[in-house]
């Protein structure tokens, strides 16, 4: 497979050491657009405006500042964020296996896929058979992009995969969400059990398609072929000429060179 | 794939794909690109020294997709030389200088045919030790029009007692140059100097010179790109090669020899192919030594 590693390293547990890449699993499929101006259709830049000041701040004079109150705030270097960043990993350390049937699906955050790479391919395939079969993942602390990631090393269709987690922490409660009264009628249970096996069906992702992308896509294909495209003006050009004693000596030695030539 | 390890200075380096052919229809392969590097080495590097290198890498060849490089591959030989600057939206990168024959082939091993840089050093951005003319004729126009243009700024210059020096981009158009080598010169400078004279140029020859950027003004007249002088900006560097047909070179031209090359009428005679290029610069030596070294203000500022 010909694609762009995100990290490489090895996945262990107890004496086994598999040497893997990993690669992204999702393309996102949203169409996005880029902010152009009407009159000349240049693409816009974002600037960091100073309301205080009335002004465009420049990026070396931009820093962080971590909100305590109204207008107060702690503020906090690159250097002092890089001294807590985690070291990246080198490997995928299984801490714990886990029966998948137990995870909450909405612990999952990001999937990837786990490439196995030379010399790693038969642990690989033996790790995906085996917990395929017991319906088990891996749990590993992981170190991405600087952040330190809990992730759930699973098998899907053939292959491993790497699926970010939220921390417990991130998950807001849902005390407030489900109702804590009322008693529940087992007749209504009954019915209600009928409804939803009479719609069962085996989960088919291909029968749907996000409808709004494929509309918006048919659009712009329609679009570019009538040509309703336009074009950027190469540079922003400003008015003016230049500083008029520059532009009034230019002139006169242009006189000069015409009538010499 | 064929692999040869060469030592240079003492620092090995494995060259790869050397039979393949990177100007297909003209049959000029890897090893003959690092041949030319190798031989203009003497010549090109002055030029290169302490600048960001931006690459423009053809790994399939001429005829195929190339793709700019300017941050310094991170897989680059822990000798090789670089520095640290801000990009355009302020963030830093790491570029490549190319200041010793060792970087220049393994720069050109990587299939970067055409060697860019900017106008300044980088250890001082903001300061061009050149202002530059980049005149480059819109559709129905060639570089005979682009001749006729610099020699008029040739003539103009030289009244304000600026010594001019010019260069075939080794495509369609020319590059002049005014050496500056002066620290309080900057890029507003030129850039507002190098305007005034293409919006001057526009207003006494309207039917030969713009000084607009958009395509519609362009057409059978050379476009005076001013605007190349800017921090920002990358200009092919004399003595590389360009990813045309045939292995071009963006060489310097003596100011007599434009003249007559202008007289006989063929844009073909102002290509100066690879060994041509070898052979001129071995006989007469670098055109373009004034350029880095000459001291000059512009007036007026």
């Amino acid at each position: 497979m010909a694609v762009q590693g995100i990290w490489s390293g090895t996945i262990s547990f107890s004496l086994v050491a598999i040497p893997v890449q990993l690669v992204k699993a999702i393309a996102p499929g949203r169409v996005s657009f880029r902010l152009l101006h009407s009159k000349d259709y240049s693409p816009l830049a974002r600037r960091m405006f100073c309301p205080e000041q009335e002004t465009m701040v420049p990026p070396d004079e931009i820093i962080r500042g971590y909100e305590i109150g109204p207008d107060r705030y702690i503020p906090i270097t690159d250097e002092e964020l890089e001294s807590v960043s985690p070291e990246r990993s080198r490997t995928i350390e299984i801490v714990e296996f886990i029966d998948m049937a137990e995870v909450d699906s909405i612990y999952f955050d990001h999937p990837y896929y786990l490439v196995p790479l030379k010399g790693g391919e038969k642990s690989y395939r033996l790790l995906v058979e085996v917990m395929r079969r017991t319906n088990k993942a891996g749990l590993a602390k992981f170190v991405l992009a600087e952040r330190e990631y809990l992730v759930a090393v699973k098998s899907t269709e053939g292959a491993l995969t790497l699926t970010t987690l939220h921390y417990s922490e991130e998950i807001l409660p849902d005390e407030d969400v489900s109702p804590q009264e009322g008693k529940i009628d087992a007749a209504e249970k009954s019915r209600m059990k009928k409804s939803i096996k009479e719609m069962m069906a085996d989960f088919n992702p291909e029968k749907y398609a996000d409808e709004r992308r494929e509309k918006i896509v048919d659009l712009l294909k329609k679009k570019a072929k009538e040509e309703a495209t336009v074009e950027a003006p190469e540079i922003a050009e400003e008015e003016g000429e230049g500083p008029a004693d520059l532009i009034a000596a230019l002139e006169e030695i242009m006189r000069q060179v015409k009538k010499s030539r | 794939m064929s692999r040869k390890v060469v030592e240079i200075a003492e620092r090995r380096l494995s060259l790869s794909n050397l039979e393949k052919d990177l100007y297909p229809s003209y049959g000029f392969t890897k090893a003959h690109v690092l041949e030319y590097y190798g031989r203009i080495a003497g010549f090109i590097l002055p030029h290169l020294q302490d600048r960001a290198l931006t690459l423009k890498r053809y790994p399939e060849g001429v005829e195929k997709a190339f793709f700019f490089e300017k941050r310094c591959p991170s897989h680059h030989p822990a000798w090789a030389k670089t520095a640290e600057i801000r990009g355009d939206n302020g963030e830093r990168m790491t570029v490549c200088l190319v200041n010793d024959l060792e970087t220049l082939i393994w720069v050109a091993n990587l299939a970067s045919l055409e060697l860019h840089v900017p106008l300044a050093r980088a250890g001082s951005p903001e300061t061009p030790d050149s202002l530059v003319f980049d005149l480059d004729p819109g559709e129905q126009a060639d570089i005979l029009h682009c001749a006729r243009v610099a020699l008029i700024l040739r003539d103009l210059l030289s009244r304000l007692r600026l010594t001019t020096y010019v260069k075939t981009s080794g495509q369609k158009g020319l590059h002049v140059y005014v050496p500056l080598n002066c620290k309080e010169t900057t890029f507003e400078d030129t850039k507002t100097f190098s305007k005034a004279v293409a919006v001057i140029m526009q207003k006494n020859y309207p039917d030969l010179v713009t000084a607009k950027m958009a395509k519609e003004h362009r057409k059978a007249k050379v476009f005076i790109n001013w605007s190349q002088n800017d921090a920002s900006k990358t200009m092919i560097c004399v003595y590389s090669l360009r990813a045309r047909e045939k292995p071009t070179v963006s060489f310097p031209l003596a100011w007599g020899e434009l003249e007559n090359l202008a007289g006989r009428r063929d844009p073909e005679k102002f290509q100066i192919i690879h060994a041509e290029a070898i052979h001129r610069a071995e006989t007469m030596g670098d055109l373009f030594r004034e350029v880095l070294v000459k001291k000059q203000r512009l007036p007026h500022l």
